[in-house]
C-alpha cells in the first residue's frame, strides 16, 4: 500500500463527516415522524425522535377510527389502473409512430410533442366543467369518481410517454419482427408477442414512474374528488392538517408512515430502473 | 373470420342507429354528435386498410382529445367570456328564468281547489274560477268544468266527486305539493299557481321581453332593462340576477393589467412565482452539485450507501414530506420552534410571516429536490473523461480553477436543459405550495394573493376559492398566461439543447 500521509486522512475525515451531516439533512424528517408515530402522545410538541415506551396505537386509531384504509385503496386502484393503461395505450401508439409510415405521421408526433408542453393541470376549469356535465350523462364518468378521475390522468400521461416508448421501440431491430410477418402473423401478433416482451425495460420504467405520480398527484383529486369516501391519499391525509395537527399528531404520523412505505419499497427495489427514467428528461410530478 | 368481423360490426352499427333515433328524439343533439363521431371513426378503423396504423393511434388519441385538447382549447375559449358565478347560463335560458318571475296583483286575487282521486293517484283538481269552474289535470291540462262530471250532492259548491273520482283529504294532497307547485294555468294575461294548499292565485308576469329591441320590461314599475355586461340593467344601474355567458375579448387579459384589484396581485405574483423558481432551481442545484462532487470521490468507501440514504427527499411522496414539514414550521408546537426556543430561547414566525413563509417554502423545495439534482450531477460527472483533468492538471491548473474552467462547463453542456425543465416545474409546483402555505400569509387585505401563491394557485384560489364565488374566466386567463411562459421556457431550452436534432431525427 502507498504511504498515505495525514492529509489524506484528515481529508477522508472531512468528506465523511459532510456527507453524515447531509444525511442527517435528508433523513430527520422521515425518522423524526416515524419516531411520532410510535410515541403514545398524540400532540404536536412531542419533540422526541425516539419515544421512551414504543405503542401501535395511533396506528389502530388510523386504521380503525378513520377511511385510511379506503383512501390507500383508493389511491393504489387509480394509480394501478392509470398505469397500466398508460403503458397500453402508449405502447400501442408508440408502436405505430415507430414501425409504420402514413401520411399525418411528422405531423402527428410534432402535435403530441407540442400538445405535452401544455400542463394538464392548466386545463383544471375546463376538466372540472368537462367532468361535471360528463356526469350528467354518464353518473359513473363524473366528478367524485374514480373512473373520471383515471380518464383525465391517462389524458394527460399520453404525450411524454408515447414519446419516450417510440424512442425505445426505434432501438429494437426489425428483423425479427419481418420474419414473423413473412411467417404469416399480424402486425398486431409482431407487436404482442415479440416487440412487447424487448420493449420490457421500457415498459417497467413507464409503468412504475406513473404509478409514483398518480399516487403523489394532489391538485386535479383535490378539484375532482369531494367525498371522504372516495379521497386518495394525497387527498385525504390533509384532513389531518386541520386545527394544525394539534390533536392528531400522532394519527397523521402514522398515516404518513403507511403511505410512504409502499412507494419507498417500490422506488428502492427499483432504484437503478426509476432514476434512469427520471434523469433521462423527466422530472419527477 | 373477415365476414365474421364485418357481420358484427353491421349489428353494432344498427344498433348504433337505433340509438341515434332515440338520442335525437330526446334533442341531445351533443352526445348524438359525438356518438356518430365515434361510430364513423370506428367503421373507418375496421374497414379502411389505409387506416390500419390509426388503429394503433385511436385509443391513445380519444384520451389525449378529451382530457388534454379539448380542456386545452375549452380553456382557451373561457378566457375570451365572461365565464363565472353568476353567468354560467346561455342567454336564451336567461330571458326564460326572467320571464317566469311574476308578482301577485293588489289584493292578491285567490281561488279555492279541491283534489279528486285516490290517495297517492291523483286523478285532477277541481277550481273554482271567478264565474266559472275548471278541472285542472296534474300534468297541466285544463278545461272548463262544464265538460265533465261535477256531483255537487249537498250543494255547497264543492263537488264530492269529480267524473266518478271522490274528493280527496287535504292530507292526501299534501305529498303532490312538488308537483302542483310546477303548475302553471294561463288565466286573464297572467296565470294561475299553487299559493297555499287549499287555494290558487293569480299571478302576473313580472318581465316582459321584446326580441325586436332586445330589452326586458318590468311591468310593475315600467322599468327598461337593456342588455349590459352580461346582465339586464336599467338605466339607474340596477341590474338583474342571473347573467349570461358572453364573450368579452381580451377584457379579461387586460383586467389583469387595468384593474387594481386584479394587477396589483397579479404583478405581485409574478415576480414571486419567477423568483421562487429561481432561488429553488439555484440552491437544490448548488447543493446537488455539492454533493455529487463529494460522492464522486471513489476513495468514499460508503457512497452507495449515502447515495442511496440521499436520495430519500426524492423517494418520499412529496405530499407526505411537505405535511411533515408543515407541521415543524408550527409556531408554536413545531420541531423548529421547540428547539430553538430550547436553545436559543427564540422563536421565528416560520409561516406567519411573509419573509420567513417565503424562505420556508424555498427550504423545503431545496429539501425536496436536491435528490434529483444530485443524481443528474452524479450521471454528468461520471461522463466526463479523466484525461480532461489530467491535461489540466499538466498545465498547472489547481482544483478551483479545474472545477470553474473543466468540469463545471462540460457538466453544465448535459445539465442546463435538465435544470430548464425543472424551472419549469417549480413554476407550477401547486402540491408544495398549497399544502405547505397554501399560498399564504395574506398581504393585502381584499386580495386572494398571498405572499407564497405562484400563478398556478392564484389561478386555482380564482377558480375553486374566489372572493366573488367562481371566476372561471379570469383563472382560464390566468392559465393561458401562465401556458405562455411554459411554452417560452420549453422553447428556449428546445431551442439550446441537442433536444431538436434528437426529434428531427425521431421524426
Amino acid at each position: 500500500m502507498a504511504y498515505r500521509g495525514p492529509d489524506f486522512w484528515a481529508r477522508r475525515l472531512v468528506r465523511n463527516f459532510l456527507a453524515w451531516v447531509a444525511i442527517a439533512f435528508a433523513l430527520f424528517p422521515a425518522l423524526f415522524v416515524l419516531g411520532t408515530s410510535l410515541n403514545p402522545s398524540n400532540n404536536l410538541s412531542t419533540t422526541r425522535m425516539i419515544p421512551t415506551n414504543p405503542t401501535a396505537v395511533h396506528y389502530v386509531t388510523l386504521v380503525r377510527d378513520y377511511p385510511f384504509l379506503i383512501w390507500l385503496v383508493n389511491t393504489i386502484k387509480v394509480a394501478g389502473i392509470t398505469s397500466v393503461g398508460t403503458v397500453f395505450l402508449c405502447a400501442l401508439g408508440a408502436y405505430a409512430f415507430s414501425r409504420f409510415r402514413f401520411r399525418g405521421r411528422r405531423t402527428g408526433l410534432l402535435t403530441l410533442l407540442l400538445v405535452q408542453m401544455f400542463p394538464q393541470t392548466l386545463g383544471m376549469v375546463a376538466i372540472f366543467l368537462l367532468l361535471n356535465s360528463l356526469g350528467k350523462y354518464f353518473p359513473w364518468l363524473g366528478l367524485n369518481t374514480h373512473p373520471g378521475l383515471i380518464f383525465v390522468y391517462l389524458g394527460g400521461a399520453m404525450g411524454f410517454n408515447t414519446w419516450f416508448m417510440k424512442g425505445y421501440f426505434d432501438t429494437i431491430p426489425r428483423s425479427l419482427e419481418e420474419s414473423a410477418l413473412v411467417d404469416g402473423a399480424t402486425p398486431f401478433m409482431a407487436f404482442w408477442r415479440i416487440v412487447l416482451p424487448l420493449a420490457r425495460p421500457i415498459l417497467a420504467v413507464v409503468l412504475v414512474i406513473q404509478f409514483i405520480g398518480v399516487y403523489s398527484e394532489y391538485l386535479l383529486a383535490s378539484i375532482l374528488l369531494k367525498g371522504e369516501r372516495v379521497y386518495t391519499l394525497a387527498v385525504g391525509l390533509r384532513l389531518f392538517l386541520g386545527d394544525n395537527y394539534r390533536d392528531r399528531w400522532g394519527m397523521f404520523a402514522a398515516g404518513a408512515v403507511l403511505g410512504a412505505l409502499l412507494i419507498l419499497a417500490v422506488f428502492y427495489s427499483l432504484q437503478s430502473l426509476i432514476v434512469s427514467g427520471l434523469t433521462g428528461g423527466a422530472v419527477k410530478e | 373470420m373477415y365476414y365474421l368481423k364485418l357481420g358484427a360490426l353491421a349489428l353494432f352499427d344498427a344498433l348504433v342507429v337505433y340509438w341515434c333515433v332515440l338520442l335525437a328524439w330526446d334533442g341531445q343533439w351533443l352526445f348524438l354528435g359525438l356518438t356518430a363521431a365515434g361510430v364513423l371513426l370506428l367503421n373507418v378503423l375496421v374497414l379502411s386498410r389505409r387506416a390500419y396504423p390509426l388503429r394503433y393511434l385511436a385509443p391513445g388519441l380519444v384520451f389525449l382529445g378529451f382530457m388534454v385538447v379539448y380542456p386545452m382549447a375549452y380553456t382557451i375559449y373561457i378566457s375570451f367570456t365572461n365565464y363565472a358565478t353568476g353567468y354560467i347560463l346561455p342567454k336564451t335560458e336567461v330571458i326564460r328564468l326572467l320571464s317566469e318571475r311574476d308578482f301577485p296583483p293588489s289584493p292578491p286575487v285567490r281561488y279555492p281547489f279541491t283534489g279528486y282521486g285516490a290517495p297517492g293517484s291523483l286523478y285532477a283538481l277541481y277550481l273554482r274560477g271567478e264565474d266559472q269552474a275548471y278541472v285542472v289535470f296534474p300534468d297541466g291540462r285544463q278545461s272548463s268544468a262544464a265538460n265533465h262530471v261535477v256531483e255537487d250532492v249537498d250543494g255547497d259548491g264543492i263537488p264530492e266527486a269529480l267524473d266518478g273520482r271522490p274528493r280527496l283529504a287535504l292530507g292526501d294532497l299534501l305529498p303532490l305539493v312538488a308537483q302542483l307547485q310546477t303548475l302553471r294555468i294561463p288565466y286573464e294575461g297572467g296565470w294561475l299557481k299553487l299559493a297555499t294548499l287549499r287555494e290558487f292565485g293569480l299571478y302576473f308576469p313580472q318581465y316582459t321581453y321584446d326580441p325586436a329591441t332586445d330589452t326586458l320590461q318590468d311591468n310593475r314599475t315600467g322599468k327598461t332593462y337593456r342588455p349590459q355586461n352580461g346582465r339586464f340593467t336599467a338605466e339607474d344601474g340596477e341590474a338583474l340576477d342571473p347573467g349570461w355567458t358572453e364573450f368579452v375579448g381580451l377584457t379579461n387579459y387586460v383586467r389583469f393589467i387595468r384593474d387594481p384589484l386584479y394587477h396589483r396581485a397579479f404583478v405581485r405574483v409574478f415576480a414571486w412565482t419567477v423568483l421562487w423558481s429561481i432561488f429553488s432551481v439555484v440552491f437544490s442545484f448548488a447543493l446537488g452539485l455539492a454533493l455529487a462532487i463529494l460522492l464522486n470521490d471513489r476513495g468514499l468507501r460508503l457512497r452507495k450507501l449515502y447515495r442511496s440514504l440521499l436520495i430519500v427527499p426524492y423517494a418520499l411522496p412529496a405530499f407526505i414530506s411537505v405535511l411533515i414539514w408543515r407541521a415543524f414550521y408550527n409556531v408554536e408546537l413545531g420541531l423548529f420552534n421547540q428547539t430553538l426556543f430550547a436553545w436559543f430561547g427564540i422563536k421565528v414566525p416560520w409561516l406567519a410571516n411573509a419573509f420567513w413563509a417565503r424562505f420556508s417554502i424555498i427550504l423545503t423545495n431545496v429539501w425536496l429536490t436536491y435528490p434529483y439534482m444530485m443524481l443528474v450531477s452524479l450521471g454528468a460527472l461520471q461522463s466526463i473523461p479523466g484525461e480532461v483533468y489530467e491535461a489540466a492538471k499538466v498545465d498547472g491548473a489547481g482544483g478551483w480553477q479545474r472545477f470553474t474552467k473543466v468540469t463545471f462547463p462540460l457538466l453544465m453542456v448535459s445539465v442546463a436543459p435538465l435544470l430548464i425543465g425543472s424551472f419549469a416545474f417549480t413554476f407550477n409546483n401547486f402540491t408544495l405550495v398549497w399544502l405547505l402555505t397554501k399560498g399564504e400569509p395574506v398581504v393585502e387585505i381584499g386580495s386572494r394573493a398571498g405572499a407564497t401563491d405562484i400563478l398556478l394557485s392564484y389561478a386555482y384560489k380564482l377558480a375553486f376559492e374566489g372572493a366573488r364565488g367562481n371566476e372561471w374566466s379570469m383563472a382560464s386567463a390566468l392559465a393561458v398566461v401562465i401556458f405562455v411562459i411554459v411554452i417560452l421556457i420549453s422553447g428556449i431550452s428546445f431551442a439550446r439543447t441537442r433536444a431538436l436534432e434528437e426529434v428531427s431525427r425521431g421524426l
